[in-house]
């Protein structure tokens, strides 16, 4: 379904996102990418639908190869992958259900969204895609008065509306408290096999990633380092990825915030006497 | 004593604490601003061109000194003296002694001083005192029942054509001002191309003032204050308001959150489709909110436009303000209506915007 050769991403100052990048993703899979920050995660997630253009290699989704240059056809891709944010990027003014129908942009005549008359079936899209989510009844509420787990869901039904062969997620329940966290990833996990579509979530927390994924893929400064099943990666493979041993923040969510007892003891003298986290 | 304070010094008993100094500016950097501040005196002292001197008897010695160079020189050393004693930094230093030079070197090419003590005088003999005595004696029969000289048309129905200008120039000007916003900033425009034109258009509509496009529309299309009047002043408050309205709001969008921008373009939206779904609800607020004080500065600019000769109530004005000696009642009595009026609206719009927000 989605296929990376030799993918290179090299950002204009310089800096290289992805450094030679050999992946393939099958139809309905739920991928998990795991790796600490600047690792590449979201580049990774960010050049499949052409957000970061990709500046070597092939890569394609579907029967399409990626093209940042084809506006055209990069928007004709987009319509059939959706992506969720960790920050939701819903528009906060309007309602939820024009949230949603945003999702409908490539489908919908451009006349029908400059004027904001949407037609029947766009908006009964819209519905079986908040249904989905199970916040129907949010439908004509502002996005912005809604908690946080139910604007994620907002985004996914938005996504949901695209009718979408592939979604990718940066991040998608980093924000969310980790009750929620679960809860918004199961509904995604559910969907996602409902509808056989292909999933990639960027994801912090491993037991997140080994609870939901199918597959993981660790990375380490642009280059994949782990490519396996989930229960192939085991502590020892993470720590590989992340070049350090796991700590509880890598691994908790349950129980995330961390209580001060979970610190190590100096870490804790040095909060209490006041000291400066940061050098000056 | 404060509750803090007292508290404090519970805890921590008779140990005394140190607190940390402010640090000194360094001196050789004050003693540079000495020397600027000289410069600048022999530069106002070579340039002065009044005679006015101070006269000093010390007895052993006179003392004289160009009056108004010697007060600049000693207004910047007192700045300079507050700025390190207060440990104010040099840099801030050197901006107070900055603004006290321009502020010196701008008003005495104006002669600044030399006439404004002369204000007084004036206010209180001949022509100036019997003006102003007739600016707080208005004349409301005139306001309310006379009628433009010469013509049958009521003065108070100068004031709805000067609303009338108002409301037209505000929507038309607000609408394009929108467009022009979208396409001047770089967030919602075509491409760094299109987004740099419109900006340089922008500019050029932005630097003539409204009396200067009163100025041109009047003399395209005609100036008089019967007819063409009201369009030359609907067409200058026009461009007036795209000027404001496009830098405000382009920099409204400028500053737009750029997640559900990101968001419509994952989704496959085209930059039309991303401009009204994701830009326009982001900075409508703003934009209804500016588009009420552009209407508020059209009333009051829609006053001074009258004096090139356009339609409404400032055409009215500038009538009065020329019969000179005969006036003075009745151009009071629009003056202190134009307050009302630009009151009324400023509180209206308030309203509306804390009922919109």
């Amino acid at each position: 379904m989605i296929t990376f050769e030799n993918v290179d991403v090299i950002y204009p100052n310089g800096f290289k996102g992805l450094d030679d990048v050999n992946v393939e993703i099958a139809r309905g899979e739920f991928v998990a990418i795991i790796g600490l920050s600047g690792a590449g995660k979201s580049t990774l997630i960010r050049a499949v639908n052409g957000l970061v253009p990709y500046t070597g290699g092939t890569l394609t989704v579907g029967e399409t190869v990626v093209d940042p240059k084809n506006k055209s056809k990069l928007r004709r891709l987009r319509s059939k992958v959706g992506m969720i944010f960790q920050q939701f990027n819903n528009v906060g003014r309007i309602s939820v259900l024009n949230n949603v129908l945003i999702g409908r942009s490539a489908v919908t005549p451009t006349w029908r969204s400059l004027i904001g008359w949407y037609g029947a079936e766009d908006k009964e899209v819209a519905f079986q895609s908040l249904e989905r989510v199970g916040i129907v009844d949010k439908a004509y509420n502002r996005a912005s008065a809604l908690s946080g787990g139910q604007q994620q869901r907002v985004a996914i039904a938005r996504v949901l509306a695209q009718d979408p062969e592939v979604i990718l997620a940066d991040e998608p329940v980093a924000s969310l408290d980790p009750p929620t966290a679960r809860k918004v990833l199961g509904d995604l996990r559910r969907i996602q096999q409902d509808l056989g579509i292909t999933c990639i979530v960027n994801m912090h927390h491993l037991d997140l990633a080994r609870d939901y994924a199918d597959r993981i893929i660790g990375m380490r400064a642009g280059r994949v380092v782990f490519d396996g099943p989930t229960e192939e990666a085991t502590d020892t493979v993470i720590e590989d990825v992340y070049q350090r041993s796991l700590t509880a923040e890598d691994i908790a969510t349950a129980d995330f915030p961390v209580s001060l007892e979970d610190l190590p003891a100096e870490a804790v003298a040095g909060v209490v006497a006041g000291e400066p986290d940061r050098k000056p | 004593m404060t509750a803090v304070a007292e508290r404090t010094s519970a805890e921590a008993g008779p140990a005394r604490v140190t607190r940390p100094e402010p640090p000194t500016p360094p001196l050789v950097n004050y003693l540079g601003l000495v020397v600027v501040a000289v410069a600048a005196f022999a530069f106002f002292w070579w340039t002065r061109d009044d005679t006015s001197v101070l006269y000093l008897p010390l007895g052993v010695t006179t003392l004289w000194a160009p009056q108004w160079p010697l007060i600049g020189f000693l207004v910047m050393l007192a700045v300079l003296a507050l700025c390190w004693f207060t440990r104010t930094g040099v840099m801030a230093a050197f901006g107070a002694l900055t603004v006290v030079i321009f502020s010196y070197w701008a008003g005495s090419n104006i002669h600044f001083i030399d006439r404004i003590v002369e204000v007084p005088g004036r206010l209180t003999a001949g022509n100036t005192r019997e003006q102003l005595i007739g600016y707080f004696n208005p004349d409301w029969s005139y306001l309310l029942f006379s009628n433009v000289a010469g013509t049958s048309r009521p003065i108070w129905g100068e004031w709805l054509i000067t609303l009338c200008m108002a409301v037209v120039a505000t929507i038309i000007g607000c609408f394009i001002g929108l467009l022009l916003a979208m396409l001047a900033s770089p967030v919602s425009s075509f491409s760094k191309t299109s987004s740099q034109t419109v900006k340089a258009i922008n500019s050029v509509v932005r630097s003539i003032p409204d009396v200067g496009w009163a100025l041109l529309f009047a003399a395209f299309i005609g100036g008089t204050a019967y007819g063409l009047g009201a369009l030359a002043a609907v067409l200058a408050l026009m461009m007036f308001n795209i000027g404001i309205v496009a830098k405000l709001l382009g920099e409204s969008i400028d500053a737009v959150d750029p997640g559900p921008l990101e968001a419509a373009d994952a989704a496959g939206a085209n930059l039309l489709q991303r401009d009204r779904v994701a830009v326009l609800p982001a900075v409508m607020p703003s934009f209804v909110s500016y588009s009420l004080y552009v209407f508020e500065l059209n009333i009051r600019a829609s006053a001074a436009l009258g004096v090139v000769g356009v339609a409404g109530i400032g055409g009215e004005l500038s009538r009065q303000i020329r019969r000179m000696s005969q006036g003075y009642e009745n151009v009071g009595a629009i003056l202190w209506a134009l307050v009302i009026v630009v009151l009324l609206v400023d509180l209206l719009s308030m309203w509306v915007r804390r009922k919109l927000l």
